[in-house]
Protein backbone atom coordinates (compact mmCIF):
# COMPACT_ATOMS: atom_id res chain seq x y z
CA UNK A 1 0.00 0.00 0.00
CA UNK A 2 2.74 2.26 0.88
CA UNK A 3 4.35 1.74 -2.69
CA UNK A 4 1.22 2.73 -4.21
CA UNK A 5 0.87 5.72 -2.59
CA UNK A 6 4.22 6.32 -3.50
CA UNK A 7 3.59 5.96 -6.89
CA UNK A 8 0.17 7.72 -6.97
CA UNK A 9 1.69 10.88 -5.41
CA UNK A 10 4.80 11.00 -7.93
CA UNK A 11 2.57 10.53 -10.47
CA UNK A 12 0.39 13.39 -10.06
CA UNK A 13 3.22 15.45 -8.95
CA UNK A 14 4.70 14.59 -12.43
CA UNK A 15 1.31 15.76 -14.28
CA UNK A 16 1.49 19.11 -12.52
CA UNK A 17 4.52 19.86 -12.93
CA UNK A 18 4.21 19.00 -17.08
CA UNK A 19 0.36 20.19 -17.19
CA UNK A 20 2.01 23.44 -15.81
CA UNK A 21 5.14 23.95 -18.04
CA UNK A 22 3.06 23.26 -21.19
CA UNK A 23 0.72 26.00 -20.21
CA UNK A 24 3.75 28.10 -19.25
CA UNK A 25 4.85 27.37 -22.69
CA UNK A 26 1.75 27.63 -24.60
CA UNK A 27 1.02 30.96 -23.08
CA UNK A 28 0.32 33.65 -25.71
CA UNK A 29 3.34 36.81 -26.07
CA UNK A 30 2.37 39.43 -24.19
CA UNK A 31 1.20 41.95 -26.94
CA UNK A 32 -0.87 39.14 -29.24
CA UNK A 33 -2.04 41.37 -31.54
CA UNK A 34 -3.27 39.95 -34.80
CA UNK A 35 -0.69 41.31 -37.60
CA UNK A 36 -3.07 42.02 -40.20
CA UNK A 37 -0.50 41.99 -42.51
CA UNK A 38 -0.26 38.55 -42.16
CA UNK A 39 -3.88 37.84 -42.88
CA UNK A 40 -5.45 36.82 -46.40
CA UNK A 41 -8.82 37.55 -47.09
CA UNK A 42 -11.64 35.08 -46.73
CA UNK A 43 -15.19 34.75 -45.83
CA UNK A 44 -14.67 32.68 -43.12
CA UNK A 45 -13.40 33.18 -39.12
CA UNK A 46 -10.11 34.35 -38.80
CA UNK A 47 -9.61 35.97 -42.03
CA UNK A 48 -9.71 39.31 -43.22
CA UNK A 49 -13.56 39.80 -44.81
CA UNK A 50 -12.79 40.29 -48.46
CA UNK A 51 -13.13 43.89 -49.25
CA UNK A 52 -16.16 45.41 -51.64
CA UNK A 53 -17.56 48.64 -53.08
CA UNK A 54 -20.89 49.00 -53.47
CA UNK A 55 -23.38 51.40 -54.51
CA UNK A 56 -26.71 52.30 -51.78
CA UNK A 57 -30.06 53.22 -52.51
CA UNK A 58 -29.11 56.61 -52.14
CA UNK A 59 -26.89 56.68 -54.74
CA UNK A 60 -23.60 56.90 -52.72
CA UNK A 61 -20.21 54.09 -53.06
CA UNK A 62 -19.99 52.59 -49.66
CA UNK A 63 -16.36 50.61 -49.31
CA UNK A 64 -16.22 47.50 -46.55
CA UNK A 65 -13.09 49.88 -45.59
CA UNK A 66 -14.76 52.97 -45.17
CA UNK A 67 -15.61 51.11 -41.38
CA UNK A 68 -12.46 49.97 -40.53
CA UNK A 69 -11.94 50.84 -36.86
CA UNK A 70 -15.77 49.60 -35.81
CA UNK A 71 -17.34 46.64 -36.17
CA UNK A 72 -19.43 45.65 -39.10
CA UNK A 73 -22.62 43.31 -39.68
CA UNK A 74 -23.24 42.25 -42.92
CA UNK A 75 -26.84 40.96 -43.35
CA UNK A 76 -26.82 39.52 -47.18
CA UNK A 77 -30.81 39.29 -47.79
CA UNK A 78 -33.25 39.45 -50.89
CA UNK A 79 -37.10 41.04 -50.60
CA UNK A 80 -38.34 37.66 -51.89
CA UNK A 81 -36.86 36.04 -48.90
CA UNK A 82 -39.25 35.18 -46.02
CA UNK A 83 -36.76 34.73 -42.92
CA UNK A 84 -34.81 38.19 -44.41
CA UNK A 85 -37.96 39.79 -44.42
CA UNK A 86 -39.00 38.53 -40.63
CA UNK A 87 -35.40 39.22 -39.37
CA UNK A 88 -34.89 42.71 -41.11
CA UNK A 89 -36.88 44.84 -37.97
CA UNK A 90 -33.94 43.65 -35.73
CA UNK A 91 -31.32 44.76 -37.75
CA UNK A 92 -33.06 48.34 -37.81
CA UNK A 93 -33.09 48.21 -34.39
CA UNK A 94 -29.83 47.60 -33.38
CA UNK A 95 -28.26 49.84 -36.39
CA UNK A 96 -30.47 52.31 -33.94
CA UNK A 97 -29.12 51.22 -30.93
CA UNK A 98 -25.54 50.58 -32.03
CA UNK A 99 -25.52 53.87 -34.08
CA UNK A 100 -21.68 54.99 -34.29
CA UNK A 101 -20.51 52.14 -32.66
CA UNK A 102 -21.03 49.66 -34.96
CA UNK A 103 -21.92 49.77 -38.51
CA UNK A 104 -24.67 47.52 -40.27
CA UNK A 105 -25.00 47.24 -44.03
CA UNK A 106 -27.72 45.25 -45.70
CA UNK A 107 -26.30 43.75 -48.86
CA UNK A 108 -29.31 42.70 -51.49
CA UNK A 109 -28.99 39.66 -53.66
CA UNK A 110 -28.95 40.58 -57.15
CA UNK A 111 -31.87 43.19 -57.41
CA UNK A 112 -32.50 46.13 -59.13
CA UNK A 113 -32.97 49.15 -56.97
CA UNK A 114 -36.38 50.12 -57.84
CA UNK A 115 -37.04 46.80 -55.49
CA UNK A 116 -34.35 47.54 -52.62
CA UNK A 117 -35.84 51.02 -52.46
CA UNK A 118 -39.49 50.00 -52.35
CA UNK A 119 -38.60 47.56 -49.29
CA UNK A 120 -36.77 49.85 -47.61
CA UNK A 121 -39.23 52.14 -47.42
CA UNK A 122 -42.00 49.56 -46.47
CA UNK A 123 -39.44 48.61 -43.71
CA UNK A 124 -38.63 51.86 -42.75
CA UNK A 125 -34.87 51.16 -43.04
CA UNK A 126 -32.63 53.46 -42.47
CA UNK A 127 -29.25 51.44 -42.22
CA UNK A 128 -27.26 51.47 -45.64
CA UNK A 129 -28.85 48.80 -47.98
CA UNK A 130 -26.04 48.18 -50.52
CA UNK A 131 -27.04 46.81 -54.24
CA UNK A 132 -24.61 43.74 -55.58
CA UNK A 133 -26.78 43.15 -58.55
CA UNK A 134 -24.10 40.74 -60.43
CA UNK A 135 -23.60 38.69 -57.10
CA UNK A 136 -20.11 39.57 -57.54
CA UNK A 137 -19.95 40.38 -53.45
CA UNK A 138 -22.16 37.70 -52.65
CA UNK A 139 -19.75 35.29 -54.73
CA UNK A 140 -17.30 36.73 -52.79
CA UNK A 141 -18.54 35.73 -49.71
CA UNK A 142 -19.70 32.24 -50.47
CA UNK A 143 -23.21 33.20 -49.67
CA UNK A 144 -25.03 30.08 -50.29
CA UNK A 145 -28.51 30.35 -48.71
CA UNK A 146 -30.15 33.63 -47.48
CA UNK A 147 -30.00 35.13 -44.85
CA UNK A 148 -26.34 35.29 -43.87
CA UNK A 149 -24.92 37.34 -41.56
CA UNK A 150 -21.50 37.86 -41.24
CA UNK A 151 -19.11 39.39 -38.53
CA UNK A 152 -16.25 41.92 -39.01
CA UNK A 153 -14.36 43.05 -35.87
CA UNK A 154 -12.56 46.23 -35.76
CA UNK A 155 -10.07 45.06 -37.04
CA UNK A 156 -11.79 44.07 -40.48
CA UNK A 157 -11.38 40.13 -39.54
CA UNK A 158 -14.41 38.34 -39.91
CA UNK A 159 -15.65 37.00 -36.51
CA UNK A 160 -18.52 34.84 -37.31
CA UNK A 161 -20.43 33.77 -40.39
CA UNK A 162 -24.23 33.25 -39.22
CA UNK A 163 -26.50 31.38 -41.86
CA UNK A 164 -30.12 32.03 -41.08
CA UNK A 165 -32.52 34.03 -39.40
CA UNK A 166 -31.25 35.75 -36.67
CA UNK A 167 -32.98 37.12 -33.86
CA UNK A 168 -33.30 40.05 -32.25
CA UNK A 169 -31.27 39.07 -29.29
CA UNK A 170 -28.43 36.86 -30.93
CA UNK A 171 -27.59 40.08 -32.82
CA UNK A 172 -27.34 42.06 -30.35
CA UNK A 173 -25.46 39.34 -28.32
CA UNK A 174 -22.73 39.35 -31.35
CA UNK A 175 -22.20 43.47 -31.36
CA UNK A 176 -22.04 43.12 -28.06
CA UNK A 177 -19.05 40.63 -27.51
CA UNK A 178 -17.80 43.14 -30.48
CA UNK A 179 -17.67 46.04 -28.85
CA UNK A 180 -16.48 44.14 -26.36
CA UNK A 181 -13.14 43.35 -27.71
CA UNK B 1 -15.25 26.06 -43.77
CA UNK B 2 -18.55 24.36 -44.26
CA UNK B 3 -21.17 26.52 -42.44
CA UNK B 4 -23.72 24.81 -44.42
CA UNK B 5 -24.71 21.60 -45.95
CA UNK B 6 -26.19 22.06 -49.74
CA UNK B 7 -28.67 18.33 -50.73
CA UNK B 8 -30.19 19.15 -53.74
CA UNK B 9 -32.66 22.06 -53.39
CA UNK B 10 -32.21 22.34 -49.55
CA UNK B 11 -29.85 24.44 -48.21
CA UNK B 12 -29.24 23.06 -44.70
CA UNK B 13 -26.95 24.20 -41.26
CA UNK B 14 -24.18 21.88 -40.81
CA UNK B 15 -24.01 22.33 -37.61
CA UNK B 16 -27.52 21.88 -36.65
CA UNK B 17 -27.42 18.38 -38.20
CA UNK B 18 -24.55 17.17 -36.57
CA UNK B 19 -25.78 18.07 -33.28
CA UNK B 20 -29.07 16.48 -34.22
CA UNK B 21 -27.42 13.23 -35.55
CA UNK B 22 -24.66 13.50 -32.74
CA UNK B 23 -27.43 13.82 -29.97
CA UNK B 24 -29.01 10.20 -31.32
CA UNK B 25 -25.42 8.46 -31.82
CA UNK B 26 -24.01 9.55 -28.15
CA UNK B 27 -27.64 8.24 -26.33
CA UNK B 28 -26.78 5.16 -28.46
CA UNK B 29 -23.74 4.74 -26.82
CA UNK B 30 -25.33 5.77 -23.67
CA UNK B 31 -27.39 2.93 -23.83
CA UNK B 32 -25.11 0.57 -25.49
CA UNK B 33 -22.85 1.07 -22.12
CA UNK B 34 -25.47 0.58 -19.82
CA UNK B 35 -26.06 -2.80 -20.74
CA UNK B 36 -22.76 -3.38 -21.14
CA UNK B 37 -22.21 -2.66 -17.58
CA UNK B 38 -25.13 -4.23 -16.73
CA UNK B 39 -27.06 -1.37 -15.82
CA UNK B 40 -30.94 -0.83 -16.15
CA UNK B 41 -30.31 0.17 -20.12
CA UNK B 42 -33.52 2.02 -20.44
CA UNK B 43 -33.38 3.94 -16.88
CA UNK B 44 -29.73 5.10 -18.13
CA UNK B 45 -30.93 5.60 -21.32
CA UNK B 46 -33.36 7.99 -19.80
CA UNK B 47 -31.25 9.75 -17.83
CA UNK B 48 -29.46 10.38 -20.64
CA UNK B 49 -32.60 12.10 -22.78
CA UNK B 50 -33.27 13.82 -19.51
CA UNK B 51 -30.03 15.70 -19.37
CA UNK B 52 -29.83 16.16 -23.04
CA UNK B 53 -33.32 18.04 -23.55
CA UNK B 54 -32.64 20.13 -20.00
CA UNK B 55 -29.54 20.79 -21.57
CA UNK B 56 -31.02 22.34 -24.58
CA UNK B 57 -33.81 24.17 -22.29
CA UNK B 58 -31.44 25.38 -19.82
CA UNK B 59 -29.52 26.89 -22.20
CA UNK B 60 -32.17 28.57 -23.91
CA UNK B 61 -33.43 29.56 -20.83
CA UNK B 62 -30.77 31.23 -19.51
CA UNK B 63 -29.71 33.37 -22.54
CA UNK B 64 -33.64 34.86 -22.86
CA UNK B 65 -32.97 35.67 -19.04
CA UNK B 66 -29.62 36.79 -19.98
CA UNK B 67 -30.85 39.24 -23.24
CA UNK B 68 -34.51 39.40 -22.02
CA UNK B 69 -35.25 43.28 -22.91
CA UNK B 70 -34.62 42.21 -26.50
CA UNK B 71 -37.72 39.32 -26.50
CA UNK B 72 -40.04 40.80 -23.98
CA UNK B 73 -41.37 42.74 -27.13
CA UNK B 74 -40.99 39.55 -29.00
CA UNK B 75 -41.87 36.37 -26.80
CA UNK B 76 -42.15 34.22 -30.42
CA UNK B 77 -38.61 34.42 -30.35
CA UNK B 78 -37.92 32.65 -27.26
CA UNK B 79 -38.75 29.56 -29.02
CA UNK B 80 -38.13 30.27 -32.30
CA UNK B 81 -36.05 30.96 -33.96
CA UNK B 82 -33.55 28.24 -32.76
CA UNK B 83 -30.61 28.75 -34.65
CA UNK B 84 -28.73 30.87 -32.61
CA UNK B 85 -29.07 32.16 -28.96
CA UNK B 86 -28.28 29.21 -26.62
CA UNK B 87 -25.62 30.01 -23.16
CA UNK B 88 -23.40 26.73 -22.48
CA UNK B 89 -22.97 27.14 -18.84
CA UNK B 90 -26.69 27.39 -18.59
CA UNK B 91 -27.18 24.16 -20.51
CA UNK B 92 -24.44 22.16 -18.32
CA UNK B 93 -25.96 23.46 -15.39
CA UNK B 94 -29.72 22.18 -16.41
CA UNK B 95 -28.10 19.29 -18.02
CA UNK B 96 -26.16 18.21 -14.91
CA UNK B 97 -28.66 19.09 -12.50
CA UNK B 98 -31.92 17.24 -14.59
CA UNK B 99 -29.45 13.78 -14.57
CA UNK B 100 -28.51 13.74 -10.61
CA UNK B 101 -32.24 14.29 -9.64
CA UNK B 102 -33.45 11.65 -12.66
CA UNK B 103 -30.96 9.34 -10.96
CA UNK B 104 -31.74 9.53 -7.76
CA UNK B 105 -35.18 9.72 -8.17
CA UNK B 106 -34.74 5.98 -9.95
CA UNK B 107 -32.13 5.23 -7.07
CA UNK B 108 -29.08 4.62 -10.18
CA UNK B 109 -26.10 3.83 -8.96
CA UNK B 110 -24.28 7.00 -8.89
CA UNK B 111 -20.67 5.82 -10.12
CA UNK B 112 -21.82 3.27 -12.37
CA UNK B 113 -24.36 5.53 -14.05
CA UNK B 114 -21.50 8.01 -14.75
CA UNK B 115 -19.29 4.79 -16.01
CA UNK B 116 -22.33 4.61 -18.90
CA UNK B 117 -22.18 8.15 -19.36
CA UNK B 118 -18.78 8.63 -20.31
CA UNK B 119 -19.09 7.04 -23.97
CA UNK B 120 -21.93 9.18 -24.65
CA UNK B 121 -20.08 12.41 -23.12
CA UNK B 122 -16.91 11.47 -25.11
CA UNK B 123 -19.51 11.56 -28.22
CA UNK B 124 -20.71 14.68 -27.51
CA UNK B 125 -17.81 16.33 -27.25
CA UNK B 126 -16.46 15.14 -30.68
CA UNK B 127 -19.38 16.48 -31.91
CA UNK B 128 -19.40 19.88 -30.74
CA UNK B 129 -15.32 19.84 -32.23
CA UNK B 130 -17.00 18.41 -35.72
CA UNK B 131 -19.54 21.71 -35.09
CA UNK B 132 -16.77 23.62 -34.27
CA UNK B 133 -15.12 22.47 -37.46
CA UNK B 134 -17.61 23.14 -40.12
CA UNK B 135 -18.86 25.87 -39.29
CA UNK B 136 -15.81 27.55 -38.23
CA UNK B 137 -15.90 29.77 -35.48
CA UNK B 138 -12.58 28.40 -33.90
CA UNK B 139 -9.57 27.70 -35.92
CA UNK B 140 -6.00 26.71 -35.48
CA UNK B 141 -2.47 28.26 -35.10
CA UNK B 142 -0.43 28.78 -38.69
CA UNK B 143 2.02 25.94 -39.28
CA UNK B 144 4.11 24.32 -41.46
CA UNK B 145 3.25 20.59 -40.41
CA UNK B 146 2.09 18.95 -43.22
CA UNK B 147 -1.05 17.22 -42.04
CA UNK B 148 -2.54 20.98 -41.50
CA UNK B 149 -5.39 22.22 -43.01
CA UNK B 150 -4.69 24.42 -46.26
CA UNK B 151 -7.20 27.35 -46.05
CA UNK B 152 -7.16 30.04 -48.76
CA UNK B 153 -3.56 30.12 -48.85
CA UNK B 154 -2.70 29.55 -45.23
CA UNK B 155 -2.02 26.50 -43.51
CA UNK B 156 -3.51 26.16 -40.20
CA UNK B 157 -3.74 23.41 -37.19
CA UNK B 158 -7.07 21.24 -37.35
CA UNK B 159 -6.83 21.66 -34.13
CA UNK B 160 -10.89 20.60 -34.05
CA UNK B 161 -9.71 17.19 -35.70
CA UNK B 162 -7.28 16.78 -32.70
CA UNK B 163 -9.83 17.65 -30.02
CA UNK B 164 -11.83 14.51 -32.11
CA UNK B 165 -8.77 12.35 -32.20
CA UNK B 166 -8.40 13.03 -27.98
CA UNK B 167 -11.82 12.33 -27.41
CA UNK B 168 -11.71 8.58 -29.65
CA UNK B 169 -8.66 7.72 -27.60
CA UNK B 170 -10.17 8.68 -24.15
CA UNK B 171 -13.27 6.27 -25.83
CA UNK B 172 -10.55 3.51 -26.74
CA UNK B 173 -9.32 3.31 -23.11
CA UNK B 174 -12.94 3.07 -22.26
CA UNK B 175 -13.56 -0.23 -24.23
CA UNK B 176 -9.56 -1.43 -23.51
CA UNK B 177 -10.57 -0.90 -19.72
CA UNK B 178 -14.04 -2.35 -19.37
CA UNK B 179 -11.93 -5.73 -18.97
CA UNK B 180 -10.20 -4.40 -16.49
CA UNK B 181 -11.71 -2.64 -14.00
CA UNK B 182 -11.98 -2.89 -10.64
CA UNK B 183 -14.87 -0.66 -9.24
CA UNK B 184 -17.62 1.81 -9.86
CA UNK B 185 -16.56 5.25 -11.08
CA UNK B 186 -13.17 4.09 -12.44
CA UNK B 187 -14.02 4.30 -15.99
CA UNK B 188 -15.24 7.45 -16.01
CA UNK B 189 -12.54 9.07 -14.14
CA UNK B 190 -9.56 7.08 -16.25
CA UNK B 191 -11.68 8.44 -19.84
CA UNK B 192 -11.87 12.37 -18.27
CA UNK B 193 -8.16 12.01 -17.44
CA UNK B 194 -7.39 10.76 -20.69
CA UNK B 195 -9.34 13.72 -22.40
CA UNK B 196 -8.36 16.19 -20.26
CA UNK B 197 -5.05 15.63 -20.77
CA UNK B 198 -5.48 15.41 -24.59
CA UNK B 199 -7.20 19.22 -24.07
CA UNK B 200 -4.27 20.01 -22.20
CA UNK B 201 -2.34 19.40 -25.10
CA UNK B 202 -3.99 20.40 -28.02
CA UNK B 203 -5.73 23.67 -27.01
CA UNK B 204 -2.15 24.93 -27.16
CA UNK B 205 -2.38 25.28 -30.76
CA UNK B 206 -6.29 27.43 -30.86
CA UNK B 207 -5.65 30.35 -32.25
CA UNK B 208 -8.76 32.19 -30.73
CA UNK B 209 -8.75 30.06 -27.94
CA UNK B 210 -9.94 32.55 -24.42
CA UNK B 211 -6.97 33.76 -22.45
CA UNK B 212 -6.54 35.01 -19.36
CA UNK B 213 -5.37 38.63 -18.82
CA UNK B 214 -1.56 37.29 -18.71
CA UNK B 215 -2.33 35.38 -21.90
CA UNK B 216 -2.74 31.79 -20.56
CA UNK B 217 -5.00 29.58 -22.36
CA UNK B 218 -8.49 29.02 -19.81
CA UNK B 219 -9.20 25.90 -21.63
CA UNK B 220 -5.69 24.67 -20.47
CA UNK B 221 -5.87 26.03 -16.55
CA UNK B 222 -9.19 24.16 -16.78
CA UNK B 223 -8.22 20.71 -18.30
CA UNK B 224 -5.11 20.37 -16.00
CA UNK B 225 -6.99 20.70 -12.71
CA UNK B 226 -9.83 17.91 -13.95
CA UNK B 227 -6.46 16.24 -14.71
CA UNK B 228 -5.24 15.76 -11.39
CA UNK B 229 -8.90 15.83 -9.91
CA UNK B 230 -9.41 12.68 -11.96
CA UNK B 231 -5.53 11.08 -11.26
CA UNK B 232 -5.93 12.14 -7.12
CA UNK B 233 -9.56 10.24 -6.84
CA UNK B 234 -8.20 7.38 -8.81
CA UNK B 235 -5.23 6.87 -6.96
CA UNK B 236 -7.71 7.68 -3.43
CA UNK B 237 -9.50 4.78 -4.67
CA UNK B 238 -6.92 2.62 -5.41
CA UNK B 239 -5.68 3.06 -2.57
CA UNK B 240 -8.41 3.01 -0.38
CA UNK B 241 -9.31 -0.74 -2.28
CA UNK B 242 -5.83 -1.79 -0.98
CA UNK B 243 -6.53 -0.90 2.47
CA UNK B 244 -9.62 -2.81 2.48
CA UNK B 245 -8.70 -5.89 1.16
CA UNK B 246 -5.13 -6.15 2.58
CA UNK B 247 -5.46 -9.27 5.03
CA UNK B 248 -5.61 -8.14 8.95
CA UNK B 249 -3.44 -10.00 11.45
CA UNK B 250 -7.35 -11.24 12.68
CA UNK B 251 -7.44 -12.65 9.44
CA UNK B 252 -4.32 -14.57 8.78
Amino acid sequence: MGNSRYFWSILLLSLALLGIGWIAVSKEPANHDIDLSDLVEAPIVGYLAPQFTLSSTMGEEMALADYRGQPVVLNFWASWCPPCRAEVPHFQDASLKYNGQAAILGIDQGEPLPIVADFASAFRLSYPLLLDQDNAVNRQYGVAALPTTVFVDANGVVSEVYTGIINGAVLEDRIERLLAE
Amino acid sequence: MYPTITIGPLVLPSAGLVYIVGAWVALSMVERSAKKLGLEADATYAMAVTAVAAGFIGARLLFVVFHWPAYQNNLIGVVWPLTGGFNFWGGMLFALSAAFLYGRARQLPLKASLDAMAPGLLVGFMVISLADFLSGPGYGTETGFPLGINVFGIRRHAVQIYEILVALIALIVWWRAYDYRQYDGQLFLMTTAVYAAGRLLVDAFRANSPLTSNGYHIVQIISLVVLLACVYLLGRMATNRETRDKPTRQNM
